[in-house]
């Protein structure tokens, strides 16, 4: 006992003089005359391609585009989901840093948080995915004996509502219920269809089109005094070089 | 109390005999741009990019083994306006000492006493590393006898004082020629004095009285304006000029910078940039929507910008330039103004060489040189292209 209290004092002396290192290393840059420049700087973000998938396989590939079809069906106002490519959104997002966590803290200790504070557990967006519609497939498979994508658009319909609605309950985890796989999907799928089109989603636009927003401009001087009267522009993207 | 009464003490007593001289040295040294190209401690390692290779500026402080410590005053005066070192050597005119040569032999006794002063620093530099044969010191002896012609500054009587002054600096130590003079094959000046020329990847712009591509549009308070401050209501100065800026006009005194502006705004007008673009509509369709997304939210629609952030590409004759070299460079490489104690700001331009291609930057620049009653040669795709090219091999 004795001999772990002094390691563990050693090891708190260790720290505190680490610590003076520490705060000179994060010590900010100072910069005096001219703010550093160098030519061609920028990081300007890289336009996904729309061709293949880098998180889901076939099975959640046909699932998801069967999910984002009904939260957003082809009509009068606008493309359905699919062929604005949220499925695509999705699925890069999931093999990027969100689909880590990466700026997620997910070390144990878990406890249970309020409904704001989101999901707690361990699993990474990407695991709550794969978890979530497997489990979703294992569900109709059971109840209607095909998979999520061979469902009928109304059993389709039937199932996400109760999923909504709290009458249909996948298998999941603790901490990790049906109704919050719902909403994570429901969000991601809007965020595909009304983000710029260089992360994959919202093809040509569609969404914006459909909304009347005029996109990634910022510039609106010559038309700031005229008011109810309609943006006469198309929308443009970030990648849009003429506008 | 003490300690200042020591300090003025230790002053009086170390200076030299003549220390106005080296006061006066140190104002020629900010007239003559030494730091642009020796550096600020003078050790010299700044590369100059010729049409001939690379040569890197030499230390010019006074250390013995790497600097120029060891000359005598006639060494100096002779490197100065004659473009000879200690031995004969040849110094290549990318030294301006065709222009130097003008300079009085009182003023350049000032720089020196000066030099003398400046702190040693040990530092060599390989300065010749042109290709082959120009790295040959021996052929500039040829060149200075086909296009060197040595001659003090000669007043014109004809002209103000003031006028004299400023032609003395802009044509003496200013060598504001250097750059903004065109260059015939073998680098020396050929052609109208001052009016445009470009270098190192950069358009020296036009500073005749030529109301489309030159000065013409300035009062010469605004060009005073623009060189003690880097800015004013017609441009912001980057790239080249902001150096010079930086490290030379913003210090000239004002009676030598509106010296400078009375005999620029004298010089006769250059024959402008041969009119504006014809038969290019697709080009300027294209280029106002790339205007209207790229550019507009900053220089605004109306090409006015904000004067004192963005300079306006209605009117301004530097967009009206006849090579549109510096134009394709700030699009694709962005830049950054000058900084002076007047304007501390120095804002930047963005870089667009990862969304817009060439045929892109071609049809923007052509729109811009020809809408708002600017009127220039159109610019293509493939002039575009090999400024890609080469700023792209130089900034790596």
């Amino acid at each position: 006992m004795s001999e772990q209290r002094a390691l563990s004092r050693r090891r708190l002396l260790a720290s505190v003089a680490a610590l003076p290192i520490l705060a000179a290393t994060a010590d900010g840059r100072s910069i005096s005359g001219h703010l550093p420049w160098s030519p061609f700087a920028g990081e300007p973000p890289k336009p996904v391609s729309p061709l293949g998938w880098y998180f889901f396989n076939p099975g959640e590939v046909a699932a998801i585009e069967a999910i984002v079809n009904r939260l957003i069906p082809a009509d009068e106002l606008s493309p359905g989901g699919k062929d604005c490519g949220c499925a695509v959104y999705i699925d890069r997002q999931l093999a990027g840093p969100f689909g880590q966590g990466a700026r997620l803290y997910n070390k144990p200790p878990f406890s249970p948080g309020l409904p704001t504070q989101g999901y707690q557990g361990d699993l990474s967006p990407a695991g709550r995915y794969r978890l979530g519609l497997r489990a979703l497939n294992d569900y109709t498979h059971t109840s209607y004996k095909r998979g999520f994508a061979q469902l009928t658009p109304a059993q389709q319909d039937t199932v996400l509502a109760g999923m909504d609605g709290g009458t249909v309950a996948l298998t999941l985890k603790p901490g990790f219920s049906t109704k919050e796989f719902f909403e994570m999907v429901l969000q991601n799928t809007m965020e595909g269809f009304f983000a710029d089109p260089l992360y994959g989603g919202n093809r040509n636009m569609a969404s914006w089109k459909m909304i009347g927003f005029p996109g990634a401009r910022y510039d609106y001087r010559d038309h700031i005094d005229k008011h109810n009267v309609r943006y006469p522009r198309p929308p443009v993207s970030i990648y849009s070089a003429e506008g | 109390m003490r300690q200042v009464l020591l300090a003025v003490a230790f002053a009086v007593v170390s200076s030299p005999a003549c220390a106005a001289s080296v006061d006066a040295g140190r104002y020629q040294s900010v007239l003559g741009d030494c730091e642009g190209c020796h550096g600020k401690n003078l050790a010299g390692g700044v590369e100059l990019m010729t049409p001939f290779g690379k040569l890197v500026a030499p230390n010019i402080t006074s250390d013995k083994q790497t600097g120029i410590g060891n000359y005598t005053a006639e060494n100096f005066r002779r490197a100065m306006k004659d473009g000879v070192g200690p031995g004969g050597k040849r110094l290549y005119p990318a030294m301006p000492y065709p222009a130097y040569a003008k300079m009085s032999d009182a003023d350049i006794a000032d720089l020196w006493a000066y030099f003398k002063t400046v702190k040693p620093v040990r530092h060599a530099v390989d300065v010749n590393q042109l290709r082959f044969p120009f790295n040959l010191r021996f052929m500039m002896r040829g060149w200075n006898m086909l296009f060197f012609r040595p001659a003090l500054y000669a007043a014109d009587k004809a002209k103000s004082a003031a006028w004299n002054r400023g032609a003395y600096i802009a044509t003496g130590p200013a060598h504001c020629g250097t750059c903004h003079t065109p260059k015939g094959f073998f680098g020396a000046d050929k052609g109208l004095a001052l009016s445009g020329a470009s270098l190192q990847g950069w358009f020296a712009p036009d500073l005749t009285g030529d109301p489309t591509t030159g000065l013409g549009g300035w009062s010469a308070a605004e060009v005073a304006e623009y060189l003690k401050t880097g800015r004013n209501a017609h441009s912001i100065a980057s790239g080249p000029m902001g150096e010079v800026i930086e490290h030379s006009t913003s210090r000239m005194n004002g009676a030598d910078l509106r010296s400078l502006a009375v005999y620029l705004k004298d010089l006769p007008a250059s024959p402008g940039n041969g009119g504006g673009a014809s038969g290019v509509e697709a080009q300027m369709k294209s280029g106002a929507g790339i205007y209207r997304m790229n550019c507009a939210a900053c220089h605004s629609l109306d090409g006015r910008g904000d004067n004192i952030l963005f300079p306006p590409l209605a009117g301004n004759a530097l967009v009206r330039q006849t090579s549109a070299e510096t134009l394709a460079r700030v699009v694709l490489a962005g830049s950054k103004a000058v900084a002076t104690r007047e304007t501390p700001t120095g804002p930047g331009m963005p870089s667009f060489a990862w969304k817009l291609n060439d045929a892109q930057v071609a049809n923007l620049l052509t729109y811009i040189r020809n809408h708002w009653g600017n009127r220039a040669p159109a610019v293509s795709a493939d002039a575009v292209k090999k400024i890609r090219t080469s700023l792209r091999s130089a900034s790596h």
